[in-house]
């Protein structure tokens, strides 16, 4: 297999954009029928997608350290999109298809033996992952919504109950989809610290236009059907730290839903023996946008490590803490000592970092919500 | 004419043209104009033949081109597999289109929503605390009214209008509380009204975007 002939001739075909996903998906459809229900109707996302993730293996197909991960987590992830072993032969044909048709004259037998040589070690580590992964869980957790608030117009808090207890760490956040929206994944954190009676709380908010969250927030109610994939994520508690001789104090920053996984770090924190001192601080635009003040003020009351501050940036005449997180963190807190603990929008984690960093907390103090691979 | 019929015909050929005497006893024509025209022919001749060549040149070239042009170029609709599998790219790509401008339009619909809900509240806010304002001034009024009152007592006459003031103040204060109330829940009632329609307009949204989009294609 020849790396940088496979290199040039991706580079080759990707000149026509999304043309060749395109043809790609069209030709597995065509040949083999029954991949379109794996599918959402609009395939628009989903073709982005598919380039993305073969422009990174192309990339890195001579960096095993990073493409192997990346294809077990990609193989895993596939499970819940209930892809399985059958199917890869024929997204293999559609894929050769596809590269043979755009490569035009400069197509030769050697670059189709590259090719079928690369597909076949892409589709044998994902299908190993996937199979390993099948030990030990089930391809996604079928799970009934138990309670359904909506909290603001724009925000609902639902209750939700796996078939089979579904394992996480406080900070994870897992795939979910709904009856409404066939075949759309969206990634919501856990809200809570694991349960006894293992149902889980997501924070939903309406994304205008948005496909999933639209449909989470007004067309699921109570009884509803929902799938969960596996859980994911980075951000969780470092305990590491906290069991040391000097464990630091917490400080969390939560910009509107951006609160939930924050909220089950500090569920996890009260489980401790000798919790640290955590500030929580919720930032909303509106106060009618703090959501979940009421049940924040409740934990408060009952420990006493816990202090909350909300936070409201748009809202002249508020009587509390005026600004955005960054603001509030900025004016409120003795940063140097804390591990900070940050969840929101994109502006809204880059402005706190920024702020934070520049009132000099060190980076590796700060933990940040990244879902790294997303799904594909 | 001493040109052989099969011989092509050049502009060459026609300025030197030998012509045959005429016979005997007949007149010929005159020499003179017989040049001159076939002059004329052989610039014309050659123009045509320029021109020939160069057409000639032009259709080699794009010809090449196209030959060039389809061994060369990447996508070439080349049998009955290819054509069906535009076929469906298009088809796909017009759900895709169908599923977008619905997901835009909702999307429009609840920004313009939010905007309207938050100029209501707004308002709201500005009128109830209008309200509450004029109910102070109200009460320190009928209290600065009260409180100077000197330590003889009041003639009862007095005193009777002051007890018909304070009735009536409270009475208004009860008023501008029911006004307030009234208002307040008038308010709310919209806010739902609002949110109904919102719903409505993403269910209907979607199902339209559920009816123009094939679900397979």
């Amino acid at each position: 297999m020849d790396e940088h002939r496979l290199k040039e001739s991706f580079a080759r075909v990707a000149t026509y954009g999304d043309e060749v996903p395109l043809f790609f998906y069209s030709h597995l459809f065509l040949n083999h029928p029954e991949t379109r229900d794996l599918f959402p109707v609009s395939m628009a996302g989903q073709r982005d997608k598919l380039v993305n993730a073969l422009g990174r293996i192309v990339s890195d197909v001579s960096n095993h350290d990073t493409l192997l991960p990346f294809l077990r987590g990609l193989g895993r992830d596939h499970r819940k999109f209930a892809a399985v072993a059958g199917h890869y032969p024929a997204v293999g044909a559609s894929l050769i298809a596809t590269l043979k048709h755009f490569s035009g004259q400069s197509w030769t037998d050697d670059l189709a033996q590259d090719w079928t040589e690369a597909y076949g070690v892409i589709a044998q580590v994902m299908t190993d992952a996937a199979a390993e992964d099948e030990t030990r869980n089930p391809a996604w957790w079928d799970a009934t919504v138990v309670g359904h608030e909506r909290r603001t117009i724009e925000v609902a808090v639902l209750r939700v109950a796996p078939d089979v207890p579904l394992h996480y760490l406080p900070g994870q956040s897992v795939a979910v989809e709904c009856e409404a929206r066939p075949r759309l994944w969206r990634f919501y954190s856990m809200a809570n610290a694991p349960r006894h009676d293992g149902t889980i709380d997501f924070h939903v908010r309406v994304i205008d236009g948005g496909a999933v969250s639209p449909a989470l927030a007004l067309r699921v109610s109570v009884g509803s059907r929902l799938r969960l994939g596996a859980p994911v994520g980075t951000l969780r508690l470092n305990t590491e730290q906290l069991n040391t001789g000097s464990p630091r104090n917490l400080l969390l920053a939560a910009g509107s839903t951006g609160l939930a996984p924050l909220k089950a770090i500090v569920e996890q924190v009260a489980g401790l023996p000798e919790p640290p001192q955590v500030h929580l601080v919720f930032g909303a635009r509106t106060a009618a946008g703090l959501y979940d003040l009421a049940d924040l003020e409740k934990m408060a009351a009952q420990w006493p490590w816990l202090t909350v501050t909300p936070a409201v940036s748009g809202e002249p005449g508020y009587r509390g803490e005026t600004g955005t997180v960054a603001d509030v963190v900025g004016r409120r807190v003795r940063l140097a000592d804390h591990d900070a603990y940050l969840c929101g929008s994109a502006a809204m984690t880059t402005a706190t970092m920024h702020r934070m960093q520049s009132l000099g907390l060190p980076r590796n103090q700060i933990y940040v919500e990244d879902y790294g691979w997303s799904a594909s | 004419m001493i040109h052989a019929n099969s011989e092509v015909l050049t502009p060459d050929r026609v300025r030197s043209a030998v012509f045959s005497p005429t016979r005997l006893g007949r007149r010929g024509v005159d020499e003179g104009e017989v040049r001159a025209f076939c002059d004329r022919v052989s610039d014309g001749l050659g123009r045509l033949l320029n021109d020939n060549a160069g057409l000639q040149e032009e259709v080699m070239r794009l010809r090449n081109r196209l030959i060039a042009g389809r061994e060369n170029s990447g996508p070439q609709p080349e049998d009955a597999q290819v054509q069906a599998v535009y076929v469906l790219s298009r088809a796909q790509q017009t759900a895709d289109r169908y599923v977008a401008d619905a997901q835009e339009y909702s999307k429009e619909l609840a920004q313009d929503a939010q905007l309207r809900r938050d100029e209501v509240l707004r308002e709201a806010k500005m009128r109830a605390s209008m309200i509450l304002e004029e109910a102070h001034t109200a009460a320190s009024q009928a209290a600065a009214s009260v409180v100077p009152g000197p330590r003889e007592p009041l003639p009862a006459c007095e005193r009777q209008e002051l007890l018909a003031e304070i009735t009536y103040l409270r009475t208004f204060s009860d008023v501008c509380r029911t006004h307030l109330r009234a208002y307040l829940e008038s308010l709310s009632r919209s806010i739902e009204q609002w949110e109904q329609v919102e719903r409505k307009g993403a269910a209907t949204a979607a199902r339209e975007s559920a009816l123009r989009s094939p679900e397979r294609v």
